[in-house]
């Protein structure tokens, strides 16, 4: 029922203009709709749920926030997906967003993406291929493993580096040059 | 047994559970998980009794969250990016939740799985065994699930293993082991006979013939040197090669019998590696590092002793530069070693890319990206040149590096012997044999530094190898299994759920009856469960909870062997060996003979187009069965099934995409395989399973409809809809039904 209503047959000719200037994304395309950054509203409601509300649109409960390319783009492209998972609209830059929602959609991808970023190698040995690290991050302490790490690591920039560990978990070296000597010596023995 | 979901907690949360009012015996669940509510890392508990669920948070923190199972809506898991929440949602209030990484997402997705059926007022069904992510001894990561700590590889166990494939050729360890101990004892010979001719003949200048025949023993030495050296390297390759073909034959054997769970929880690459990477290194290990430890531990103790008891004091002096060696010898290893590695990636990088580029060719050109897959390939190629030349720099450094520090050895024995020798304390002769073994002691020892490691490597490799071996195959020997070496054909599923990963059920409780020689076709969306009641019926699995019946037995208490022989499959996609035509069709019936095969392809219409083969049915398949087309494949495979003649037999879209003649062919082949067996049929167009005796409509993992084509249309329900939205895609499309 609710659906009948986002055709937004009456406002077509007023925004035709910027529309045909936009370029939807291959994300945006798969919710056809698009969606005036000022005209998204967001709440939590209750507590511990985020709402979305598209202005004289509708509402949508248990909204989720991620990002289309968390490692290259980290604050732009923000999607919102509803409880099946499926793309409401996207916004092309957090800032785009009204002010008041930027700290409530960064908690959000906060308590999404896991990554943690190290700020300290404390130790790290290799054996056969396979390496033991520890280290600290600013999720805290944590020991990992890592097979091959110098083929698996990904490079997202000259200094940048991200590291996937056995599990899946995620580390992220956000500028190597800012490590402390002896952990970009731990670094040079893997890589 | 202990169960793995009550792990210990530290004195703070026991406090904290008795606190609350929990009696130690009533709790089911009790685990670590490692994120806290804020999302960093830190330990918070969850405890499950059968009434409540709790939420501990570690280190004097408050907090405890708390539910009554009778008050909660439902259990999920929300997925995060690199880990999870479990959330226990109550009916009324904020939800309880447990953070956990990625690395206890198996641990808590079972949980989450079990709290729910809790809540459903099914009881808690956990698995008694989960998999090892840690050591146990030394509780370390593993890193791969059930893997083999790479710290502690009980060295003396493998090595003990790896021995008694060894020792099966006796023969050829003692030849190896003789040959080497002359060859090695021989080559201490020359120097020595050389000290006799400076010494005997030389300085005293007495007689030729004296000389003539110290350099007749010379040549004779080396002669036999040489013989010994030869049958060295025969006996201990043949020794090495012979013992890994062995492993490796039972490394395949067990592979045959391995149960499918064992393939789905691991990488095929892997387990492949297994077979090649693992054993190489362990061939490479006994065939040729065995053998040079053997010679070399000789050649240098053999010659330590020589020294000392010719002169000690020059002898110590020699010790001298044989820490340096080993240490330089060692670190300048561990640096080439990366290098291999980096250069091994480079490659590798520069090879996949060429591999991708060539395949791809057809892309490349569509989208004129020639010029773009070039300066990819140069630049590979640049990093490769590059790490090569560094390479063989650092082979340079570390040749020039012992070379000096050998040679230092030897200015201290020209320096001290050769005044020992003005001294008239030693001879010249003796001078010259120091000179000589000096070099032959220090050869080997640029190697001694990287023995353990190579040692340490191919015991990991022979780790993994044993490990495969020592894993549980399928119960084919069970003894107490019921023969049906004559299968009716009944099936029943009793309640069967199923998941191939934990907290991930695909079935839920299917239910229902298969009579024997009926045909039933398995209708649902994809994902719904068909594939996998199939699975269950081939017993490539067994039921989480529930049981699957075969003439009235659990299938668990049936002989394998017997099941699976009268299981016959049709694919969609048929798998074909390498062979020619009349060995694909025979696979099922190894004794089958040429009269079997013709008339089993005739009943599938698959001997019309194989005798217009110009080799007919000697023609080779290819790989995969590449030379044949989707539909000549497809009527091997029923060809296949027909001579293998199964009293179940599986179609699994056996008639999918393919044009409307073959297919009716196929049609036919398949009715006549169909008649007498219970049949059990996969088809995304329905329409191809009219000669149906009943549908069976699977939906999230639970039987939703059974009936007949009309029966179901009549009741316009899920089967009713799926029939509808095909013939308005079709409609859509313009293809005429």
């Amino acid at each position: 029922m609710e659906t009948m209503v986002m055709e937004p047959e009456v406002e077509e000719n007023v925004e035709a203009e910027e529309v045909r200037e936009w370029k939807p994304s291959p994300i945006e395309t798969i919710h056809p709709e698009f969606v005036d950054a000022d005209a998204i509203r967001l709440f939590r409601e209750p507590e511990w749920r985020l709402r979305l509300t598209i202005e004289g649109d509708r509402s949508y409960t248990r909204v989720k926030v991620v990002r289309a390319a968390p490692l290259s783009e980290p604050d732009r492209y923000i999607c919102f997906l509803d409880v099946k998972d499926e793309a409401i609209c996207m916004v092309k830059d957090l800032s785009d967003l009204r002010g008041e929602y930027h700290e409530l959609v960064r908690q959000e991808l906060e308590a999404r993406y896991l990554t943690a970023y190290v700020s300290r190698v404390v130790s790290l040995r290799n054996e056969y291929g396979v390496s033991y690290w520890e280290v600290e991050t600013d999720r805290g302490r944590r020991e990992f493993l890592a097979k091959n790490v110098a083929e698996n690591a990904q490079w997202l920039g000259e200094r940048r580096l991200f590291i996937l560990d056995v599990d899946g978990n995620r580390f992220e070296f956000t500028d190597l040059d800012k490590l402390d000597k002896q952990s970009l010596a731990y670094i040079d023995v893997v890589l | 047994m202990a169960s793995p979901f009550l792990e210990t907690v530290p004195d703070d949360v026991a406090r904290k559970i008795e606190d609350a009012n929990v009696a130690d015996s009533d709790v089911i669940v009790r685990v670590e998980g490692d994120l806290s509510q804020s999302h960093t890392y830190g330990s918070e508990w969850l405890v499950v009794t059968s009434e409540q669920v709790l939420v501990i948070p570690e280190d004097g923190a408050n907090g405890t969250q708390q539910a009554a199972i009778s008050e909660l809506r439902d259990v999920r898991v929300d997925d995060l990016v690199g880990g999870g929440v479990v959330e226990f949602e109550r009916t009324v209030g904020s939800p309880v939740q447990i953070g956990f990484s990625q690395s206890l997402r198996p641990k808590f997705a079972e949980i989450a799985e079990s709290v729910k059926a809790m809540t459903k007022g099914e009881s808690l069904a956990l698995p008694t065994e989960v998999d090892e992510t840690r050591c146990p001894t030394c509780s370390r990561p593993l890193p791969e699930k059930n893997g083999v700590c790479a710290v502690c590889v009980k060295k003396w166990d493998t090595f003990q293993r790896i021995l008694k494939y060894v020792l099966k050729y006796r023969g050829d360890a003692a030849i190896t082991a003789a040959f080497t101990i002359l060859a090695t004892l021989l080559s201490l010979a020359p120097p020595k006979i050389t000290q006799h001719i400076i010494d005997d003949v030389l300085t005293p200048k007495s007689g030729f013939e004296k000389l003539a025949w110290f350099v007749g023993a010379l040549a004779l030495v080396r002669v036999v040197m040489w013989i010994g050296d030869i049958g060295t390297r025969y006996f201990s390759r043949r020794l090495g090669f012979r013992a890994i073909a062995d492993l490796r034959e039972d490394l395949y054997e067990q592979f045959q019998v391995l149960p499918l769970r064992f393939y789905d929880r691991r990488r095929i690459g892997a387990l492949i590696s297994r077979m090649t990477n693992d054993s190489d290194r362990l061939e490479i290990f006994m065939a040729f590092d065995m053998p040079f430890i053997l010679s070399n531990g000789l050649t240098f103790f053999g010659i330590l002793g020589v020294l000392f008891w010719t002169n000690w004091e020059l002898a110590l002096l020699i010790c001298i530069p044989i820490p340096p060696i080993i240490y330089a010898g060692s670190r300048i290893w561990a640096r080439m070693m990366r290098f291999w590695n980096s250069w091994g990636a480079k490659w590798s990088r520069l090879y996949s890319q060429l591999n991708e580029s060539i395949n791809g060719i057809r892309v490349v050109k569509a989208f004129a990206q020639e010029d773009r897959e070039s300066d990819r390939f140069d630049e590979n190629n640049v990093a490769v040149r590059d790490v090569s030349v560094i390479g063989e720099r650092n082979w340079f450094v570390f040749f020039t590096v012992t070379n000096f520090l050998m040679s230092c050895g030897v200015f201290l024995v020209w320096y001290f012997g050769g005044k020992q020798v003005l001294e008239e304390e030693l001879t010249l002769g003796e001078l010259m044999l120091f000179v000589s073994y000096l070099w032959m002691m220090y050869q080997p020892l640029r190697w001694f530094g990287d023995f353990y490691n190579f040692m340490m490597r191919a015991f990991a490799g022979a780790k993994r190898i044993f490990e495969v071996i020592d894993h549980d195959p399928e119960p084919f020997d069970n003894p107490n299994a019921v023969s049906i070496p004559s299968i009716e054909g009944r099936i029943t599923f009793e309640n069967a759920h199923f998941g191939y990963d934990p907290g991930k059920p695909v079935l839920k409780g299917a239910k229902f009856d298969v009579a024997p020689g009926e045909m039933i076709g398995l209708v649902g969306k994809s994902g719904a469960g068909k594939s996998t009641l199939i699975n269950l019926i081939c017993r490539f699995y067994d039921p989480d909870r529930g049981a699957v019946l075969v003439d009235g037995h659990d299938m668990r208490d049936v002989d394998l062997r017997d099941l699976r022989s009268q299981i016959g499959m049709v694919h969609q996609e048929p798998f074909l060996f390498d062979g020619t035509v009349a060995e694909n069709i025979a696979y099922g019936k190894q004794n089958a003979t040429m009269d079997e095969v013709i008339r089993a392809s005739m009943a599938a219409e698959a001997h019309e187009f194989i005798v217009k083969k110009p080799d007919g049915y000697d023609m080779r398949v290819g790989e995969r069965g590449n030379r044949l087309s989707g539909g000549e494949k497809q009527r091997l495979s029923i060809a296949r099934a027909i001579l293998h003649d199964p009293r179940i037999l599986i179609l699994d879209e056996a008639t999918s995409s393919l044009d409307t003649p073959t297919e009716r062919k196929i049609q036919r082949a398949i009715g006549r395989l169909v008649e007498g067996r219970t049949t059990f049929a996969i088809a995304h167009r329905l329409s191809t399973l009219r000669s149906a005796s009943r549908l069976v409509v699977v939906d999230e993992g639970r039987v939703a409809e059974v009936g007949t084509h009309e029966e179901l249309m009549d009741r316009q329900g899920i089967f009713y809809r799926l029939v509808k939205t095909q013939q308005e895609t079709t409609a859509v499309m313009g293809v005429a039904q």
